[in-house]
């Protein structure tokens, strides 16, 4: 399943990214992610090899992850959940896109006070901590908050050539 | 199983980080351990092993934790960008009791300012058991923010100065005047509490473009309306952000079909943006008499610290204030020093009192209400019947007519906020101290006194 065009709109637009596994045991593990992109049917997320080494445990384990972004201007909160993610690349080749994201990012928590130097302590990873993780997303929910939260949202069908 | 917290790391140590300055996000999974991963609106500090969610609705994360009894939370330091994740295992749903309660004043008093009283219902408290806490790694912390004021030794100043007053008037501008000289908070007001009418009349205020003394709100309205309902203190750090997070909800609300309009905002008194309101209740003799509400143009300008601080300074400011009475010896009543009222210049100046809530108008301009609505009305009246200018608080607190169950407590606080509401309006009627436990009235112009008893 794809990302509509308006998901993939949210990805860049400052959003805060929460990155979600469970490892075999049932431990639900979650830490900050730093990045998000959409690759042709699939979902990329970058994350702290340091600060996250408990969600790529479990991903290894299990493939089973959930990613949140949410957008602190109004609260608009997606989450994109697979079965197949897989931890692989790493380096300084993910910086543009972190750099891009934690400037987006730090805009957006510009307008609520938080000033920059306090949104730099959460992406402060250096290039040799950058991994990348990749998953087709087989199901997508709203977690705005409120009544609902968790409900299904549409995804499009990939359709393959024949 | 005994709890793994990393050195130096305690619940209580953490408790800044559950303010919601930056939400805390909640990782649940389901049994066949796909996660699932959500913001939550309040944490609460329970005890060294436990915490306490908000339960709001049934969602993906409840039937998680209801199935696993699992989840993992992180939290993150609203000053330094630190953080740490927790472990937590669900021990059950508390819907009554302190903590539950604590809970439902925070989330009401936040809820009000967006008219979200009815969608932010709070079903019940959350307790969880911690068994783990460790630090996030790998993050350039920033150093923690050196303390405003040194707030121990500034409350015990403020405290002595409190004790040495004689008068509420004096006992009034010394907390206020206090709070911004010692404790650099520039933005308070007091507010008063009349059971009867169910609503807080604003004695003074601090560090605003007018005193407003006199204005009304009913109990359970914003921070400070809850704090008065519930008898506790609530903190906001994040104005806006809870602001945010509530607008979302309405709006997902009205998607889901549930009825939430119209719910008009209501204005945030005093500061037009505030980032920060602490609002303390005035509590003594196991009753809340008002309440304290003090803002700033920051954010999270006050901590567990400040409500802990003004806690004692405002029980001790409720008690001197039920039991500020002038002297049981007082002077006999004083007599008409003139028989005649004085012929004065002038249009005539029209009072009209509504019986049902003692509301009093002059000129067909709202004055003042309640308690101190009816004694103004009675000193016009004897005033205009004897020329009497002069009143003991003591006749006021004894007179029959006035029939004010409320009066025993507080009359020294209602005088004083109707000489400040007739001061504020500088309307030709003003009341004045005339010595010990005696006032002054002042008449301008000549009055006609009119009731209306609907």
């Amino acid at each position: 399943m794809a990302l509509t065009d308006d998901m993939i709109r949210l990805l860049s637009a400052g959003v805060a990214h929460q990155v979600g596994g469970c490892t075999n045991d049932g431990r639900p593990v979650v830490c900050r992610g730093l990045a998000a992109q959409h690759e042709a049917g699939r979902l990329l997320v970058i994350i702290s090899a340091e600060s996250g080494f408990e969600v790529l445990d479990a991903i290894r384990q299990n493939g089973r992850i959930a990613v949140n972004l949410t957008l602190p201007e109004n609260y608009r909160s997606l989450s994109f959940m697979g079965d197949d993610a897989v931890v692989r690349g790493s380096g300084a080749a993910w910086r543009p896109l972190v750099d891009e994201r934690h400037q987006a990012f730090s805009d957006q928590l510009l307008r609520f006070g938080i000033p920059p130097e306090y949104t730099n302590a959460w992406y402060s990873a250096p290039d040799e901590h950058l991994v990348a993780v990749r998953f087709t997303p087989t199901q997508a929910r709203n977690q705005t908050p409120g009544p609902g939260a968790g409900n299904a949202v549409q995804l499009i069908p990939i359709e393959f050539e024949k | 199983m005994s709890a793994v917290f990393d050195d130096g790391l305690s619940l209580f140590g953490v408790r800044r980080m559950m303010e919601g300055v930056i939400p805390p996000v909640l990782c649940t999974a389901s049994t066949d351990r796909m996660p699932n991963v959500s913001y939550l609106s309040l944490c609460e500090y329970v005890d060294p092993l436990h915490i306490a969610l908000s339960y709001q609705f049934f969602n993906r994360s409840r039937e998680n934790v209801l199935a696993t009894r699992r989840a993992a939370l992180t939290l993150d330091d609203p000053y330094t960008g630190g953080g740490v994740v927790l472990q937590l295992e669900y021990q059950r749903t508390e819907t009554e009791g302190p903590v539950f309660e604590r809970l439902r004043a925070k989330l009401m008093g936040v809820a009000s300012h967006v008219g979200m009283d009815k969608v932010f219902h709070l079903r019940g408290a959350d307790i969880y058991r911690v068994l783990e806490m460790r630090r996030v790694p790998g993050r350039r912390e920033l150093p923690a923010a050196a303390p405003r004021v040194d707030l121990p030794t500034n409350s015990r100043l403020l405290s002595e100065r409190m004790a040495n007053c004689e008068d509420m008037a004096e006992l009034l501008d010394t907390l206020l005047g206090g709070l911004a000289d010692l404790l650099r908070i520039d933005h308070a007001m007091l507010w008063l509490f009349d059971a009867s009418q169910q609503v807080l009349t604003l004695l003074a205020s601090r560090g605003y473009e007018f005193d407003g003394a006199g204005a009304e709100i009913s109990v359970g309205d914003g921070l400070v309306g809850t704090a008065v309902r519930e008898g506790v203190p609530i903190r906001v750090g994040h104005m806006m952000n809870m602001a945010t997070y509530a607008r979302a909800v309405r709006e997902r609300a009205g998607e889901s079909g549930l009825n939430v309009a119209p719910a008009p905002e209501i204005p945030l008194p005093g500061l037009k943006e505030p980032r920060s309101q602490l609002a303390v209740p005035l509590r003594a003799r196991g009753r809340v008499l008002g309440a304290l509400l003090v803002e700033s143009l920051h954010d999270q300008y006050f901590g567990y610290d400040d409500e802990d601080a003004l806690m004692m300074l405002c029980g001790q400011f409720a008690v001197a204030m039920s039991l500020m009475q002038p002297p049981e010896q007082e002077a006999p009543t004083p007599v008409a020093v003139k028989a005649v009222v004085p012929d004065l210049k002038g249009p005539l100046l029209r009072l009209k009192r509504f019986g049902r809530d003692n509301s009093v108008f002059l000129d067909d301009v709202y004055l003042i209400r309640g308690v101190a609505g009816a004694i103004l009305w009675k000193l016009v009246a004897e005033y205009l019947r004897s020329g009497r200018r002069e009143f003991t608080n003591r006749e006021l607190r004894l007179a029959p007519e006035l029939r004010l169950p409320d009066v025993q407590d507080n009359l020294e606080v209602r005088l004083l906020l109707l000489q400040r509401r007739l001061a504020e309006q500088s309307v030709p009627i003003q009341l004045e101290k005339a010595g010990r436990g005696r006032m002054r009235i002042n008449v301008a112009r000549a009055v006609v006194m009119e009731q209306d008893e609907s």
